[in-house]
C-alpha cells in the first residue's frame, strides 16, 4: 500500500514542478496585496472595493468573460454537431483550427482592421451602398459595452471548444443514438441524454478555462476596450505599472480578487463533476 | 548549502569590484572599456531612433573604441521593474549596462537605489560640451539629478496638423476650444495614462493656471491648484462632447490618435518631440501638408537622459559609451533629420566654431517649428507628482460618468 502511495506522489512530480513558478508567484502577489513590506494590512483590498472605478470594472469584466465564454461555447457546440462528420477529414479540421495559430494580439488587431469604422467592413458597405458613408458603420470596437472584445475572444476561442469536443463527439458510439431513437425518444433527447453525459466535464473545463483566459488576459481589452468602463486587468496594468509605484499594492489586491473568483468557480465545477461522476458509478438517476 | 555560500562570495565579491570605476581617471576607463560589450536597453517603439543606435552610433563605437554596442528594446518601467526584482534577487551581475530614463522612471530609480551613482563629472564630453550648470539638466521632472544620469537630447511638446485641411490652427488654448465646437468630432487626446495624452491635459492645467510657473515652480499641492484644476476640468468638459466619438472613447495611446489622423478621422494630433512628424510624413503615414503649430501660454519641454543601473557588468564601458553619445559628432547625427530629428543638449556656445556650423546649417524639415519659435515657447516640466495627479482627477473628473 506504501509503494502505491509513493507512486502516486511521484507520478504528481512534474505537475508540481511545473506549476512551482506560478505558485510563487501566486504567493508573491497575494503577500504584497497585505502590505507585506508596510505592514500587514487589509487597507487595500477595502480601497479597491470602495473605489467605484474598480467595482464598475470588475462587473463589467465578469459581464463581458461570461458572455464571451457562452457565446464561444455555444457556437461551438453547434459547429461541431453540425460538421463533425466533415471535421473528421484533415483538411477542414485544419482550417477551423487557424485562428488558434495567431496570438491573441494579432487577432485583436485584424478585428480593429475589420471592423473599426474606417476598418474594411465598413469600406464594403459604403462601396455597396449598404450604407451611406463609413461613419454610420456601428462603433463595434472599443466599445462601452465591450463588443469588440467579445468579437475577439468568441473568434478566437470557439476552435479551441471545437478542439476539446470533436474527440469527444467521435467517441459517442452510435449504438446510443440508435437506443434513443428505438425508445422513441426526440431529436432533443438524443442532446440531453447522450451527447450530454459525455460532454459535460469537457464543457465544464474548457468554460473554465476560456471564462479564466477572458476574464484576466490584458492585450485584447488593452487594445480594443474603451476609456470607461474598463476591463479590470487593464486597471491592475495600469495601477502595476502606473508613475508611483505607491498604487502596485492594488493592482495585486485585485488581481488575487480575480484569482479567488475563479478559484471557487473552480471548485464548485470540479465538485459538481465528481457528485456526477459519483452518481454514474453508483448507477442511480436523477 | 555549498550552493547557498558561493552565491554569497560572488556577491560580495562582485559589490566591491562595483565601484572600482569610481576611482578611475579617465584612460583608465577608456582601457577598460576597450574589448567589451555594452547593453543599452531603451524604449524600442521609434524607427527612426533604433536606426540611429544601430547604424549610426553602434559601428562608430566600435570604430572608435572598440566596444559593442547592443540595443535591447523595453519600456522604461519595466527595465525599473526589471532592476527592482534582480535587486530583490541580489543580483549584482546584471544584464542592463545603460538605460534610457527620465521624469517619473528616474525618480522610482533613484528613490529605489536602482542607479550606480554619480558619474557624469567624470565625462570629458558633458564637462567640455554642455553648460553643466543648466536647470534643465539639474532636475528631472522636479527630481533632483546629482549627476546620476547625463543629460542626452531634449524635446518639446507640439500639435500636429494638415495645412491642407486647416488653414491657420488656433493659437491658444482658447483659440483651440472654439475651434473643437466649430469642427465637432475631429479633435481628441489620448487617454491621461498615454505619455503624451497626460502631456497634454498637464497643458491645459499650465494655460488654466494664473500663470504657468504657479505650476511648474511649485510641488503638487492640490489645494493651492484648486483653482486652475477646476478650469482644467471646466475646460475639459466643454470641448468633451465635440470630441472625436463624442468624447465617449479616448485613444488609448498615441499610436492610435496617429492613425486616427493619418486616416483623415480627426484633423489634428499631436507628440512629446517637436519633430516626430518628419519620418512619419517620409514614410507615408502622416500627408506631406502636415505641419506642427504650438499653443499660449507655451509648450512643455524635457529633457531626456542616460543612466547606469546599480548593478551594471561593465561600469566603464557603459560610462565610455554615454560620453561617445554625448559627443558633438553623435549629437549632430541625432539633431539631422535622416535618422531621429531630434534636438540637441549640447551647449552651442561651446563648441568649436566649425562644429557649431554644422549644428546651424541642418535642416530639420518643413514640419518643424523654427528653434527661436520653440525656443520662445518652452516651458519646463512641472514635478513629476503631477503626471499621477492628473491620471487620477482626469479620470475622475472628465471620464467617469
Amino acid at each position: 500500500m506504501k509503494s502505491f502511495n509513493l507512486k502516486h506522489s511521484l507520478l504528481f512530480l512534474p505537475a508540481v514542478l511545473f506549476m512551482l513558478l506560478p505558485l510563487y508567484g501566486l504567493l508573491t502577489a497575494v503577500l504584497n496585496s497585505f502590505g507585506r513590506h508596510r505592514g500587514w494590512t487589509l487597507d487595500y483590498y477595502r480601497q479597491i472595493f470602495e473605489s467605484n472605478r474598480f467595482v464598475t470594472s470588475l462587473v463589467f469584466s465578469l459581464q463581458t468573460a461570461l458572455i464571451a465564454t457562452l457565446l464561444s461555447i455555444l457556437i461551438g457546440i453547434a459547429f461541431t454537431r453540425s460538421f463533425y462528420p466533415i471535421l473528421e477529414k484533415m483538411a477542414p479540421r485544419v482550417s477551423v483550427w487557424i485562428p488558434m495559430l495567431f496570438p491573441h494580439f494579432v487577432w485583436g488587431y485584424m478585428v480593429i482592421l475589420l471592423l473599426s469604422e474606417t476598418g474594411v467592413a465598413a469600406q464594403l458597405l459604403t462601396a455597396a451602398g449598404w450604407i451611406a458613408d463609413p461613419q454610420q458603420f456601428p462603433i463595434l470596437t472599443r466599445d462601452p459595452d465591450g463588443i469588440g472584445i467579445i468579437l475577439t475572444y468568441v473568434w478566437k476561442e470557439v476552435p479551441l471548444v471545437i478542439l476539446m469536443l470533436l474527440p469527444v463527439y467521435a467517441s459517442i458510439r452510435p449504438e446510443y443514438y440508435a437506443l434513443v431513437d428505438t425508445l422513441g425518444g426526440s431529436a432533443w433527447n438524443r442532446i440531453t441524454a447522450v451527447e450530454l453525459p459525455h460532454l459535460l466535464p469537457v464543457l465544464m473545463e474548457t468554460s473554465l478555462i476560456i471564462f479564466s483566459f477572458t476574464l484576466s488576459a490584458y492585450e485584447v481589452p488593452a487594445l480594443l476596450g474603451t476609456t470607461f468602463p474598463e476591463m479590470v486587468s487593464v486597471l491592475s496594468y495600469d495601477w502595476f505599472y502606473g508613475s508611483s509605484w505607491q498604487k502596485r499594492p492594488l493592482a495585486f489586491a485585485a488581481m488575487v480578487s480575480i484569482s479567488l473568483v475563479l478559484l471557487v468557480l473552480s471548485f464548485i465545477g470540479y465538485g459538481y463533476l465528481n457528485k456526477a461522476r459519483w452518481r454514474a458509478m453508483r448507477g442511480s438517476r436523477s | 548549502m555549498l550552493l547557498f555560500t558561493l552565491l554569497l562570495a560572488a556577491c560580495s565579491g562582485g559589490g566591491s569590484q562595483k565601484e572600482a570605476w569610481k576611482d578611475m581617471s579617465w584612460e583608465t576607463i577608456e582601457e577598460e572599456a576597450d574589448g567589451t560589450e555594452v547593453r543599452l536597453y531603451m524604449w524600442g517603439g521609434d524607427e527612426g531612433i533604433n536606426r540611429y543606435i544601430d547604424e549610426w552610433a553602434a559601428p562608430r563605437l566600435k570604430e572608435a573604441h572598440n566596444i559593442t554596442l547592443e540595443r535591447v528594446p523595453m519600456d522604461a518601467a519595466e527595465i525599473l521593474q526589471k532592476l527592482q526584482t534582480e535587486k530583490q534577487a541580489g543580483k549584482q551581475d546584471g544584464p542592463i549596462d545603460v538605460i534610457w530614463i527620465n521624469g517619473e522612471n528616474f525618480k522610482n530609480a533613484k528613490e529605489n537605489e536602482l542607479l550606480a551613482g554619480s558619474f557624469t563629472d567624470k565625462l570629458p564630453a558633458f564637462n567640455e560640451y554642455y553648460d553643466t550648470e543648466d536647470p534643465a539638466f539639474q532636475t528631472d521632472f522636479g527630481t533632483s539629478v546629482e549627476g546620476m544620469e547625463a543629460p542626452w537630447g531634449k524635446v518639446q511638446f507640439v500639435f500636429h496638423y494638415d495645412a491642407d485641411r486647416i488653414s491657420e490652427p488656433p493659437s491658444s488654448f482658447e483659440e483651440l476650444q472654439n475651434w473643437i465646437h466649430d469642427n465637432p468630432g475631429m479633435f481628441t487626446y489620448p487617454r491621461a495614462e498615454d505619455f503624451s495624452g497626460n502631456a497634454f491635459l498637464r497643458h491645459v492645467l499650465y494655460a488654466q493656471a494664473e500663470e504657468p510657473s504657479d505650476i511648474y515652480e511649485n510641488p503638487l499641492n492640490e489645494a493651492d491648484i484648486q483653482p486652475a484644476a477646476d478650469r482644467t476640468w471646466a475646460y475639459l468638459k466643454d470641448i468633451q462632447p465635440d470630441l472625436w466619438r463624442s468624447g465617449n472613447h479616448y485613444p488609448n495611446d498615441l499610436t492610435e490618435l496617429d492613425r486616427l489622423y493619418s486616416q483623415g478621422e480627426v484633423l489634428m494630433t499631436m507628440g512629446y518631440n517637436e519633430s516626430r512628424a518628419e519620418s512619419l510624413v517620409a514614410d507615408g503615414v502622416f500627408p506631406e501638408s502636415t505641419r506642427s503649430f504650438v499653443l499660449e501660454p507655451g509648450s512643455i519641454g524635457n529633457t531626456h537622459f542616460l543612466s547606469i543601473p546599480f548593478n551594471s557588468s561593465n561600469p566603464p564601458g557603459a560610462l565610455a559609451a554615454i560620453n561617445f553619445l554625448l559627443s558633438p559628432e553623435a549629437q549632430l547625427a541625432k539633431f539631422k533629420p535622416d535618422y531621429w530629428g531630434e534636438n540637441t543638449t549640447i551647449s552651442l556656445d561651446q563648441l568649436p566654431e566649425d562644429m557649431k556650423q554644422k549644428f546651424e546649417a541642418v535642416d530639420r524639415g518643413d514640419s518643424v517649428l523654427s528653434t527661436e519659435k520653440l525656443e520662445e515657447s518652452f516651458l519646463p516640466e512641472s514635478e513629476a507628482a503631477y503626471v499621477e495627479w492628473m491620471k487620477e482627477q482626469w479620470f475622475d473628473e472628465v471620464v467617469q460618468p
